[in-house]
């Protein structure tokens, strides 16, 4: 491919060097017809589409507007969340019954509500509090429930209390004469576990609700601040989904109820001590982050680069294509699939005999048993053998088919040979040199 | 619109002021981010507006009309930018793929306003028929090299692929033959279709029944006075005889065998055939028939007849209906009412397809000489001799039917007075032409 410069002509008249009558003169002059749309055409033919468009992002953006406004925080177990994991239910009851639940989201909003009298429940989705907001927390109140504590909350708050993973089963064996765990009876499936050891146990911590030897699914006891603290293993007996299964709604009302005043409190990000560990952003460089966006805007220009076609797609108008001696195979498989030996054979007879028939120069109109005596006299062979193979056998099963068609071909390769003059020589002279001593 | 490698890079290389002013502090360096991209933006619509419209441009195609399949080609198509600005253009040909463009098809050109600049395009196609490319793209590029302008234009062009004639191989020798047919003696070919040549000086060799005596006493030999010169009457093949091939281009034509569809290799025998037959002074109608004629040459003679014969083989495709043989017989008598060498290139492999062609033959047979020349499938001669298991054997049985079949359809044919070739498809055309000549010496034309 080359580019030719065709003189330097700035007279677009006088630069035509054509052939005659093999130009296709596209546009003369004037410039070619395009095919692409302009911008402005291209928008007034899409303008039905263009509307519909605009029309349902508009409409997307109002639905995400009015629901992203009137959606419930999805949080599990808050006060607020209607939703399976939350707990408006059990808040919803205790309300009806003249307790006062104050939902707190920030630790300084729950040690406010607490104010030394209200029971105060503690669900640590994330383990956010560290030792000393806990203790300030135990401090702070009277009655304290921990719901699913993590690790921490556990060393500091209670420290004889240890994780023993998860029950087998619904638990039914109270074990303990804690009064809500009493009228509760019985817990739902799948609690977790803690152990009391002994020096717990002369610290005053009992555990309720036995799973055997393994634990206990919730465990109650002193703080070191002199609180009373409750150590539920799940938050199934609180969560609206689970908490009409066995007696957990009982315990969860005789826990949370216990006082006229009940703090809700779910850690928030904002309760995490900043000072201790460094963030994310402050273990990057600042450029990190903005580099990412901006690969990511590369990736996307170099896509559309590539993608960018040269042009419309040329089509090519293919002939019909029809492989021949399809009729043969489908008329082999056919054959094969009824097993029809005999027509088979038949078929190579015919075309044997044909061509034997020829090969040895008889009549268009010579009979089988013609050719047969023919070809076994061509051959030397016995002739009720040669009429045989060429007559009167029927294959029995695919082997003697088989071994029928190898016959008819070597019958057929002898006919020839007996006939090639090179073959006969040899038979009859000893000597190769052609010479008599 | 379009983007170009030069752009990405451009928006990669954002990566040096992100990271120098990420040296300072996180807010500035995504303001440095959000600065290049409307760095980068700006520039790229800066570029789009400066490049020159792809649109104000003036397209003119030299092609040559007709060109053999296999053979080479060059497209020529002048660009002529009738803008003001400089057009740094890449230029795509819209050929079809099987034009056979040689190499990627993406031409860079630089037109000053103005100004007409010619590219070319090395074509090969490699199917026979009307190759054509509808439009033709263009990129135009600014100063930059960032955003360039593309459109498509309407350039239509057309390159017409005729059938290869590779058969042409076989012309010298049988042209040679041709002319040993002439100015033989009578004793071995004399019949109805020859005709008197000339009279001659006998020389040795020359059989004594073909002295003619009249001659001999009109032509005394100066030499010897009082005595005669003997003279021979000499012969030569019949001329001015009229040869119709029709070509079936009915589904059975679609048929590949040999890797070279039935219809190609009718389309080479008919050449053949007809390059002999315009040497030996024979008139040569084509006729390519389905349903509907879809193709005939008719009353051309010497070279125009290949290339009207080739002219119109181009264009024709095999299609699949079933062949309206019924018909054939009012085609030929519209072309001759006379005796002439109707030459049937069908498939005549089964008699199930071949009812119709048999019904229809002891019409044609009646009046002309009739050849049925059929292509042969090489691969059934093959199957019926794989003997190995059974598979093979079921599989030779299929083949052996096959060409049975294709025997007795040849035999029906012969029977109703026609002749018959058979042959792979290589070897068809030289295989018809000796059937012409074997005919043309017995002067059974």
């Amino acid at each position: 491919m080359r580019a030719l410069i065709d003189g330097s002509s700035a007279n677009p008249a006088t630069a035509d060097a054509s052939g005659p009558g093999t130009d296709l003169d596209v546009g003369g002059d004037a410039s070619a017809p395009a095919v692409t749309p302009t911008v402005r055409a291209f928008l007034r033919r899409s303008r039905t589409w263009i509307v519909i468009a605009a029309v349902l992002v508009l409409g997307a953006l109002i639905v995400m507007a009015i629901q992203g406004g009137a959606r419930a925080p999805g949080a599990p177990l808050a006060a607020d969340n209607p939703a399976p994991a939350g707990a408006k239910a059990l808040v919803e009851v205790l309300r009806d019954h003249g307790v006062v639940v104050t939902e707190a989201r920030s630790f300084d909003a729950a040690l406010d509500a607490a104010d030394g009298t209200a029971t105060v429940l503690v669900y640590d989705e994330y383990a956010i509090l560290d030792d000393r907001r806990l203790t300030e927390l135990s401090e702070a109140t009277d009655r304290l429930i921990l719901v699913e504590p993590g690790f921490t909350a556990l060393e500091t708050l209670a420290p004889g209390v240890r994780f023993a993973g998860a029950a087998s089963g619904p638990i039914d064996e109270v074990a303990c004469d804690l009064g809500p765990a009493v009228r509760a009876g019985s817990l739902s499936d799948g609690q977790r576990l803690v152990t009391v050891d002994d020096e717990a146990a002369d610290a005053g911590w009992q555990g309720c609700f036995r799973d055997g030897d393994f634990g206990f699914a919730v465990a109650s006891g002193p703080t070191a601040g002199g609180a009373e603290l409750t150590i539920v293993g799940l938050t199934s007996v609180f969560a609206n989904e689970t908490i009409t299964e066995a007696g957990n709604a009982a315990l969860a009302i005789g826990l949370t109820g216990a006082s006229d005043e009940l703090v809700w409190y779910l850690p928030g990000p904002g309760d995490a001590d900043a000072a201790d560990a460094p963030s994310l952003a402050e273990l990057t460089p600042g450029w990190v982050s903005p580099v990412m966006v901006l690969a990511f805007v590369v990736v996307i220009v170099a896509g559309v680069w590539q993608g960018r076609r040269f042009g419309p797609l040329v089509v090519e108008r293919l002939p019909v294509h029809v492989p021949a001696g399809e009729t043969s195979r489908g008329r082999a498989r056919l054959y094969a699939r009824t097993s029809a030996r005999t027509h088979a054979v038949d078929q190579l007879r015919i075309g044997a005999v044909v061509r034997i028939a020829r090969v040895l120069r008889l009549p268009r109109s010579a009979g089988v048993d013609e050719v047969t005596d023919a070809a076994a006299r061509a051959t030397g062979r016995d002739g009720a053998s040669v009429h045989r193979l060429l007559a009167d056998d029927l294959p029995a099963d695919d082997r003697a088919l088989v071994d029928l068609a190898a016959g008819l071909a070597e019958l057929e390769a002898a006919v020839q040979r007996s006939l090639d003059p090179r073959s006969a020589e040899p038979t009859d002279r000893d000597d190769p040199t052609g010479r008599r001593p | 619109m379009a983007l170009t490698g030069r752009f990405v890079l451009l928006v990669a290389l954002g990566v040096v002021p992100v990271v120098a002013a990420g040296a300072v502090g996180a807010p500035e360096a995504w303001l440095a981010l959000v600065g290049w991209l409307v760095f980068v933006i700006g520039a790229g619509a800066l570029d789009l507006s400066l490049a020159a419209s792809p649109r104000r441009v003036a397209l003119r195609r030299e092609l040559p009309d007709r060109v053999r399949l296999g053979e080479p080609v060059t497209s020529v198509l002048s660009v002529e930018n009738l803008g003001q600005r400089m057009l740094r253009a890449t230029v795509r040909d819209g050929w079809e793929p099987s034009a056979g463009v040689a190499g990627p098809n993406r031409t860079p050109l630089r037109i000053p306003p103005f100004e007409r600049r010619r590219m070319t395009l090395e074509l090969t196609p490699w199917r026979r028929g009307d190759r054509r490319s509808d439009q033709v793209t263009i990129r135009s590029a600014g100063p930059l090299g960032l955003w360039p302008r593309q459109a498509t234009l309407s350039a239509p062009g057309r390159v017409r692929v005729l059938p290869p004639f590779h058969s042409r191989v076989h012309l010298p020798s049988r042209l040679t033959r041709l002319r040993e047919l002439d100015g033989r003696t009578p004793l071995l070919i004399r019949g109805q279709g020859t005709e008197f040549d000339s009279i001659r000086e006998y020389v040795r060799g020359d059989d004594v029944r073909s002295i003619d005596w009249r001659a001999t006493a009109r032509h005394a030999d100066p030499e010897v006075p009082g005595s005669t010169r003997l003279m021979v009457r000499t012969w030569r093949p019949e001329r001015d005889r009229r040869i119709v091939i029709v070509t079936d281009t009915s589904r059975t034509a679609a048929a590949r065998i040999a890797d070279e569809p039935r219809l190609d290799t009718a389309f080479e025998a008919s050449l053949l055939l007809a390059a002999l037959a315009s040497h030996a002074g024979d008139k040569v109608d084509f006729l390519a028939w389905d349903r509907r004629l879809r193709g005939r040459v008719h009353g051309a003679s010497g070279p125009a007849l290949l290339a009207r014969m080739v002219d119109t083989m181009a264009g024709i495709e095999a299609e699949l209906i079933e062949a309206d043989w019924a018909a054939v017989p009012a085609q030929v008598r519209r072309i001759t009412s006379r005796h002439a060498l109707v030459v049937l290139l069908t498939a005549a492999d089964s008699p199930g397809t071949a009812r119709g062609l048999l019904s229809v033959l002891p019409q044609l047979t009646a009046r002309h000489t009739v050849v049925v020349a059929s292509v042969a499938d090489p691969s059934l001669l093959d199957a019926a001799r794989g003997r190995d298991d059974l598979e093979q054997v079921y599989a030779a049985a299929a083949a052996e039917r096959g060409l049975l079949d294709g025997e007795r359809v040849g035999a029906a044919v012969r029977r109703l007075g026609g002749l018959t070739v058979s042959a792979a498809p290589l070897e068809l055309p030289p295989a018809l032409a000796d059937l012409y000549l074997e005919l043309k010496a017995t002067g059974r034309l």
